[in-house]
């Protein structure tokens, strides 16, 4: 007997080890009340409610289909998604957090193609955005909201300086000029957050110059800006913040800084903070400084969308859903809680200010409306070796380790090199 | 079982075989779990990475086979070669001083001081602590403008204290300090446990003999510890040399490129570009550096030994 229980044993175990990795991937696409389940990869499920509002909406239209979220850490979506679509996971909706993203994941025909569906739109200028996800005459995702840059700032830092215009070198002089104190209560005239595109996407936007290609010799102007006021003391050193890894969103609603140049998905989480009482910042919006003074204002910015997993269980029922949602009724949906949403319309707009806290002063309604919108990182297959380069010269100019020609120069030199 | 307790009892050279057998198979049965779990994750994985290093797979579409192109970009990439001088560089700094560090902690705390234990507990306490949170507090403590290190640098009297992980030149000694911190604690406890197995008669003869303190260190201890001093040595260089949370939270191999080590850009490539073949070149690279190393101290330890 104790013989057997040797033989035995072993291969009782490895069985059950087959056993429990084989389980591992079921699971069930059905409800047990009968409804339809899709799931939605998305991030940060608590923090975000976009995404609640729109599956509550969607539910409510379409009481058939459930909807369940795959809530992933916002930091790693990117490398998380990659992972799973590698592993022919089967997720039937997933969010496509940036451009970059979609493109890989599109042309590696990891997507259902959505072409006909965007053929058909009898108003496709009316999704902002849209154009963007254009691969090689094919769609594979839908945006449902579309972000671009503007001003934030707090009324009682400010002052009643004139905001409606400014440039980058008016912007330079009003931080200055809103920098008091010193030691833990100074107050910064502004906050540059460390990620380059305060800087490169900026220029890009407003010079014209081609992230993808160098020379890069046009950025020059924008670094002298940005460094300029990080020598004056008006902003916390890109150094600390950087190892303290900052928030810009402790920066302002601490009170901490006047004015900060920020994504429109802020506005939402600004007023999510005020509702629950951790925002007591008197806030609003302003355009984007500018680098020419000629009236208009070109600002970046960047659409997140959904797309239809290739291998997604219940194709049909997500695909209603990425239709749903970048359409007016999910506009309607998103911009109740004060997210931009890609599909544009007046009454859109309305609900957009309509949102209990948001500020409805005309520059903050000027701010909305800027006169173009760029994408930040241009869609190509080399985006992302080019961004890692951009990255690492941006923080050496920014720390001060390299001057911002020889900056410049070097990722002049690095993208020739490095991409292929 | 049945068939073979009642089958009549064979030659007694056949019933030596197969108990011998029986034994073997019983043996292999204890592993089996364990080398399944081994084989499923470690080694199936590791002898794939050989494979993919010769090809083009991104994880999604049919590999094509490249052969050696992979391996020719990484003798023109730039970034694999910082990272090659980075990690080394990071291993130089780290090896020795994890060493001379943990051993000297070792032979303090040999001693019969009251509270040994509490000691000894404390510089363990950094080995069980999580990483990040590791990571975390020293980038606090090295903030070029307000951590307290460089308060403290300035208040002895160094007017531009190092910008440490916000300075090309101090990111990597920031990153050899905090893991020597770090580490020292465990390899602290092997060496205690190696202290314990030297003889006390050969200190008392050697005391006898008129050997100082020194001389009994450098001509007792150092001697009995070998074995662990080994031991301890093959374990920093591969950990040196596959470092890669620390860095990763601490600074992200930046600023620039001047703290990206190996492990990083194997991560970089594979898992955020998608390019699996060149990632498991870059791997395959790493692992024959490490194990050259590592065949360079077998010798030595050989020699030694004779």
């Amino acid at each position: 007997m104790r013989k057997t229980t040797a033989r035995v044993l072993p291969v009782a175990l490895a069985a059950t080890l087959f056993g429990a990795a084989a389980c591992g991937g079921g699971g069930s696409s059905t409800t047990s009340d009968g409804r339809t389940t899709i799931k939605i990869a998305l991030w940060n499920y608590k923090t975000t409610p976009e995404f609640k509002a729109l599956i509550d909406g969607f539910e409510a239209k379409y009481p058939k289909i459930h909807v369940e979220p795959v809530d992933i850490l916002a930091d790693d979506y990117s490398d998380k998604v990659t992972t799973m679509l590698a592993g022919g996971d089967k997720t039937d909706v997933l969010t496509m957090k940036n451009v970059t993203d979609y493109a890989r994941y599109g042309t590696r025909g990891q997507l259902l193609p959505l072409t006909d569906y965007v053929g058909k739109l009898p108003d496709k200028a009316s999704y902002s955005g849209l154009e963007d996800f254009d691969l090689g005459g094919k769609y594979y995702a839908l945006p449902y909201r579309q972000d671009f840059w503007v001003l934030y700032y707090n009324k009682a830092l400010v002052g009643d300086a004139d905001m409606s215009h400014l440039t980058w070198d008016q912007f330079d002089t009003l931080a200055k000029q809103s920098t008091k104190g010193s030691g833990s209560s100074k107050v910064y005239g502004t906050y540059l957050h460390t990620w380059r595109s305060v800087v490169q996407a900026i220029a890009s936007a407003q010079t014209g110059g081609d992230l993808l290609k160098p020379d890069y010799s046009w950025m020059k102007d924008q670094y002298t800006v940005a460094l300029d006021i990080q020598k004056a003391g008006a902003t916390i050193p890109f150094g600390t913040a950087k190892s303290q890894k900052i928030t810009y969103d402790s920066q302002f609603t601490t009170g901490k800084a006047a004015m900060v140049p920020m994504g429109t998905w802020w506005g939402a989480a600004l007023l999510a903070e005020k509702a629950q009482g951790k925002n007591p910042v008197d806030w609003a919006m302003a355009p984007i400084p500018q680098i020419a003074d000629d009236g208009k204002t070109t600002t970046f910015g960047s659409p997140t969308a959904f797309a239809v997993n290739k291998k997604a269980r219940n194709a049909d029922a997500a695909t209603t859903f990425v239709e749903w949602a970048s359409g007016p009724e999910g506009a309607a949906a998103v911009a109740k809680i004060g997210i931009v949403p890609s599909y544009h319309s007046d009454s859109v707009m309305n609900a957009f200010f309509g949102v209990a806290g948001m500020p409805t002063d005309a520059l903050s309604k000027q701010a909305m409306q800027p006169s173009k919108v760029q994408l930040e990182m241009p869609v190509s297959d080399k985006s992302s070796d080019i961004d890692q380069i951009l990255t690492e010269e941006h923080e050496l100019v920014m720390t001060g380790e390299k001057s911002v020609d020889a900056g410049i120069k070097e990722m002049d030199s690095r993208v020739k090199n490095e991409v292929q | 079982m049945t068939a073979v307790s009642s089958s009549p009892a064979p030659a007694t050279a056949d019933n030596g075989r197969r108990r011998r057998r029986r034994t073997v198979l019983v043996g292999w049965s204890f592993v089996l779990p364990n080398f399944l779990g081994f084989a499923a994750l470690t080694l199936v994985p590791v002898v794939g990475a050989f494979v993919v290093a010769f090809t083009d797979w991104d994880s999604y579409s049919t590999p094509n086979w490249v052969g050696t192109a992979n391996f020719r970009r990484m003798w023109h990439d730039d970034n694999f070669w910082t990272a090659v001088r980075n990690t080394c560089w990071y291993a130089a700094g780290h090896i020795p001083l994890t060493l001379a560090a943990s051993l000297g902690l070792a032979v303090l705390l040999n001693q019969k001081l009251r509270g040994v234990g509490i000691l000894r507990t404390a510089f363990f306490f950094p080995y069980v602590t999580s990483l990040v949170a590791v990571a975390v507090v020293w980038n606090m403590l090295l903030s070029p403008d307000m951590g307290p290190v460089n308060q403290v640098l300035r208040h002895l009297g160094w007017s531009h204290p190092p910008g440490w992980t916000t300075s090309t030149d101090w990111s990597l000694p920031a990153l050899i300090l905090t893991s020597v911190w770090r580490d020292m604690g465990y390899y602290m406890v092997l060496f205690l446990a190696g202290l314990q197995t030297i003889p006390a008669e050969l200190y008392e003869a050697a005391r006898m003999d008129g050997a100082g303190a020194w001389t009994r260190f450098r001509h007792v201890t150092l001697p009995g510890l070998r074995p662990t001093t080994y031991f301890v040595m093959i374990m920093l260089t591969i950990s040196s040399f596959k470092v890669f949370d620390l860095v990763q939270v601490m600074t992200e191999g930046g600023p620039g490129r001047s703290s990206l080590v190996l492990s990083q850009l194997i991560f970089r490539e594979g898992i955020t570009q998608g390019r699996f073949g060149y990632s498991s070149a870059i791997s395959l690279a790493l692992f024959v550096i490490v194990l050259a190393i590592t065949l360079v101290q077998f010798r030595f330890q050989r020699r030694s030994e004779r």
